[in-house]
């Protein structure tokens, strides 16, 4: 394993009895980038962080760390945060946070000063002598995501980390994301949000239904998708809009965009619209967003819930 | 091994802190110091009118010698034979100055009987040492007749029915009732703190289940860290407050009670108590049979929590183990009538039966080296138990969802590598 790759998954395979949730999964994620997994709800991107984190165990395939023992790595070199959020809820703040310091292999007075600061600048300062349950869920999240990182890890492994904040607090931890992207920590994180994963991440990983649709840096996909949607603004009829060239029509601002399937020809949607007698405004190929790629590259339909209710997948999680 | 120490710093801390720990901890001394406060009390608020004792003797010769016989919360008070002084006495009673007046008569040299006059029937107690003190005095009148007064004094201060054994072994069969008593109360009290902290250990690894925490937890300490961790915290915890308790029993016994005589000279023969309290011995075998027992079935809770995804699921899932906990205390009456038949011997070297029966076993004379040979067993199971236990843990704390059947739990144990 080359020294610059942080994780690879190399064929990954997990299923729940008769249900695929992750199938032949191969992702290398460079040291240093902030790496995105996207994908809907129930596509495997939890079962797939769960595999990193040495939760589950694949059926098939492996899981490789900074190029070393797994479990020893994960011990002191990496932050988790899961995507249930767990907190000893009777505990301190302050204490709650020694001890995740602690396990982590910090000494208890540097985990306390840590803490402190952490808690300062996301200002949960008045709280740290409160019980945890007596925080509102924002609060625990932030101290959860504390926790997460008390020990200055150098992966980062975020499950949905943005979900249940507002956008004030959603715009502090993307601060602190990329603050820690600065100093040359690896972050990993899941979302289904799409526009978030564009502003964040460098890489992508789209998965729908328990297999990889695409993979790559985000300014190269989005290269080799630049003949893949047209903008159009038109007066008329819309009919001839669809046609074999089209994957999907999304509604923009003013107009749609026409998401084409690979190596469709653009011009001839242009002609038809002519022939139509709609009178064409505007007619571009334009830089294709996240979403969008998706949907050209697992269909409309793998937006949907495309896996197991989750309690299933736990009560199976281990047989 | 520095994981150990802090899982078990957290559990220790975040426990002994806990409000109910400390209530609970202070309950058991204040009872006891309760106890002791309110009969010092009543003794102390127990007016005259209870205290004094007019006595009527009509027979001339019975009053010296019920006086004397009487214990020293009675104050006898002579009263004359005149009309005058009946009459004036029968007021007092009626007027409840005095809670009543003994009267004794002829008859009571012949048949002992005697009458006491009050508003109402004076309490078994006191009825009993009235009669005592009445009987004997009414004997030795009687006794005088015919023998000297000194084998009289002698044969009426006697009674006692002294124990001598035939083994050398078996101990003073004063000292083994007592000492049986104090392996009850012993027993007793081990099941109570096995049960509790048994299921404090399986709630806190419930708790750390159900929140997930154990996710983020286990990625850092690895799983038999965190179970070692738990199980040393929550024993910590109990010895803390079974510590506490022995102190303060200690203390009541040899600082409260000599004051409780004080304000109470007929419980004088308390004061023996303190003799058979255990001896060094038995507080070894205490702790001992306290820390393997604790060890055995803490482990078995953890593993119960571990397959358990919610509160009422290990509630049912427990049952078993508690049962486990509870058979010895079944069979404690027949144990206690012979704490050397087979049945006995046989149950206390049970593993799982040893921690409760053993105690009053040995304090009621069993051989040290069944004691020994117990503990020798008790060891052996917990290795047992722990590593199937843990086992189960380490699978079982990752699994949301339905517990596992047997089969299922059989796999975890082979597969857990």
């Amino acid at each position: 394993m080359s020294s610059d790759i942080a994780i690879r998954l190399e064929g990954v395979t997990k299923r729940f009895g008769e249900h695929t949730a992750v199938r032949d999964l191969h992702m290398s994620i460079p040291r240093g980038c902030i790496y995105g997994l996207l994908g809907p709800n129930g596509s495997g991107k939890t079962t797939t962080l769960r595999m990193i984190m040495g939760i589950l165990h694949p059926d098939e395939g492996v899981v490789r760390l900074l190029g070393g023992d797994p479990d020893d790595i994960r011990q002191k070199r990496v932050g988790y945060l899961p995507e249930e959020r767990g907190v000893y809820r009777k505990m301190k703040v302050l204490e709650q946070l020694e001890f995740m310091g602690e396990i982590r292999g910090l000494a208890r007075k540097e985990a306390a000063r840590r803490a402190g600061d952490w808690l300062d600048r996301l200002g949960l300062g008045d709280w740290k002598e409160k019980k945890v349950e007596d925080l509102s869920k924002g609060m625990q999240q932030k101290v959860q995501f504390i926790a997460t990182v008390i020990h200055d890890p150098e992966l980062l492994i975020l499950d949905e980390p943005f979900s249940g904040l507002d956008p004030i607090n959603q715009d502090v931890l993307e601060d602190i994301v990329r603050e820690f992207h600065r100093r040359g920590t690896t972050i990993l994180f899941s979302t289904h949000l799409m526009a978030q994963a564009e502003q964040l991440c460098e890489y992508v990983c789209l998965i729908s239904k328990a297999e990889k649709v695409l993979d790559g840096a985000l300014k190269d996909l989005k290269a080799q998708e630049r003949e893949g949607v047209v903008a159009v603004k038109f007066d008329g009829s819309d009919g001839w809009l669809a046609g074999p060239e089209v994957a999907s029509i999304e509604k923009v601002d003013r107009g749609v965009h026409l998401l084409l399937h690979e190596g469709a020809d653009h011009q001839a949607i242009l002609r038809r619209g002519v022939e139509s007698g709609a009178v064409i405004h505007h007619f571009e190929l334009v830089e294709p967003s996240l979403h969008e790629i998706f949907i050209r590259h697992a269909g409309g339909d793998a937006v949907g819930d495309a896996g197991l209710p989750r309690d299933l997948q736990r009560a199976e999680a281990v047989s | 091994m520095r994981n150990v120490f802090v899982v078990i710093r957290r559990e220790y801390i975040y426990r002994v802190r806990n409000r109910w720990f400390i209530v609970g901890t202070l309950a058991l001394p204040a009872a006891i110091l309760g106890v002791i406060a309110l009969s010092a009390m009543s003794e102390a608020r127990r007016s005259n009118r209870d205290r004094v004792l007019p006595i009527i003797d009509h027979s001339g010769v019975l009053y010296d010698l019920v006086a004397g016989r009487l214990p020293s919360s009675f104050e006898p008070e002579r009263v004359a034979t005149t009309p005058e002084a009946l009459e004036e006495v029968a007021e007092r009673a009626r007027e409840r100055t005095i809670s009543g007046y003994l009267v004794l008569d002829a008859e009571t040299l012949t048949s002992g009987k005697a009458t006491f006059h009050g508003d109402h029937a004076p309490r078994t107690l006191t009825r009993i040492r009235m009669q005592q003190a009445v009987v004997r005095s009414a004997l030795q009148v009687r006794l005088s007749a015919t023998d000297s007064g000194a084998q009289v004094e002698d044969l009426l201060s006697g009674g006692e029915i002294d124990f001598e054994s035939v083994s050398d072994e078996a101990p003073e069969e004063g000292a083994r009732e007592i000492g049986m008593a104090v392996g009850f109360a012993g027993a007793m009290v081990l099941y109570m703190v096995i049960l509790i902290y048994g299921m404090m250990v399986m709630r806190s690894v419930l708790e750390e289940k159900t929140s997930r925490v154990v996710e983020v937890i286990i990625s850092s300490v690895r799983p038999w860290e965190l179970m070692l961790g738990k199980i040393l915290g929550v024993g910590a915890v109990a010895l803390t407050q079974v510590g506490i308790w022995a102190l303060a029993v200690t203390l009541l016994l040899t600082v409260g009670l000599p004051y409780l005589i004080a304000f109470r000279p007929e419980l004088g023969n308390a004061s023996e108590l303190l003799q058979y309290l255990p001896a060094v011995g038995a507080l070894v075998i205490f702790v001992a049979f306290f820390i393997l027992g604790y060890l055995l079935f803490s482990s078995l809770y953890a593993a119960v929590a571990a397959m358990c995804s919610t509160e009422e699921e290990a509630q049912q899932t427990q049952f078993p183990v508690t049962l486990l906990v509870m058979i010895p205390i079944f069979f404690m009456s027949s144990i206690m009538e012979d704490p050397n038949s087979t049945l006995s011997t046989v149950l206390s070297l049970v593993p799982f039966f040893s921690p409760i029966v053993m105690l009053p076993r040995y304090l009621g004379g069993a051989p040290l080296w069944q004691v020994g040979l117990s503990m020798v067993f008790m060891v052996i199971t917990i290795g047992g138990v722990a590593w199937v236990a843990g086992r189960i843990y380490r699978v079982g704390i990752l699994m949301q969802g339905k517990r596992p059947t047997l089969p299922e739990l059989w796999r975890w144990v082979k597969e857990a590598g």
